[in-house]
């Protein structure tokens, strides 16, 4: 899968989670760029993603996500 | 009071108990919501309104057993309720006896996630609400 599909499919699930349609990620996008971005919305955005992308990530894993990049890296880590 | 702890759950892994409404229990809830419509509190104004069987039982009643299951049943003790999508299906009335029943759908190990489909079944096998219950666990 190619990063722009990656990040094209994410933000379609950012967008629902956060129900914003105007939400547009980078690599950089922290949780400090969406106001609703809080540890509840964390754990729905982590569910979703995996639902999204028919994955599971580990626990560690998530605790390291510093920002989206590394979101779209451990996607794409699993092909 | 159960104590299930995530690890020890499973897909499809089910809980239920039954709950019977009483003119009592309706009492204590318009108290304690301070919700007086009167589809809920004045017998002849339901059936007006094509209630037979009287006053309708408050919703938020009977979503309270859902609650109940997850902080009793499943998973029970340690139990954190995160998120609740409900579906009133049909009207409850008072003297219905109550089926909560909970089944485990979905297990994210990543975020510590339960996610419980709940069906709330009335004696005549009427379901009266479904709803998906998202619970986290205590540490």
């Amino acid at each position: 899968m190619a990063r722009e599909e990656v990040y094209k499919r994410l933000n379609k699930v950012f967008q629902e989670v956060f129900d914003d349609e105007y939400i547009t990620l980078s690599d950089n996008t922290t949780a400090d760029d969406i106001e609703d971005w809080d540890s509840l919305e964390h754990i729905n955005l982590v569910v979703a993603i995996e639902d999204e992308f028919v994955l599971h990530f580990d626990m560690k894993e998530v605790a390291q996500f510093k920002n989206v990049g590394d979101m779209v890296d451990a996607i794409l880590a699993r092909g | 009071m159960n104590e299930y702890k995530f690890e020890e759950l499973s897909l499809e892994q089910q809980e239920s108990f039954e709950y019977m409404v009483t003119e009592k229990k309706m009492s204590l809830f318009t108290e304690l919501s301070g919700d007086n419509n009167p589809l809920h509190v004045a017998e002849q104004f339901a059936q007006h309104y094509g209630h037979d069987r009287g006053r309708v039982v408050y919703g938020m009643l009977t979503a309270s057993l859902i609650s109940t299951l997850g902080g009793m049943y499943l998973p029970g003790k340690y139990c954190l309720i995160q998120q609740v999508n409900i579906k009133f299906l049909a009207p409850v009335y008072i003297g219905d006896v109550l089926t909560v029943t909970g089944t485990i759908k979905n297990l994210y190990k990543s975020v510590k996630r339960a996610e419980i489909l709940v069906e709330i079944k009335n004696h005549q096998m009427v379901k009266v609400v479904k709803a998906k219950l998202n619970v986290g666990f205590l540490e």
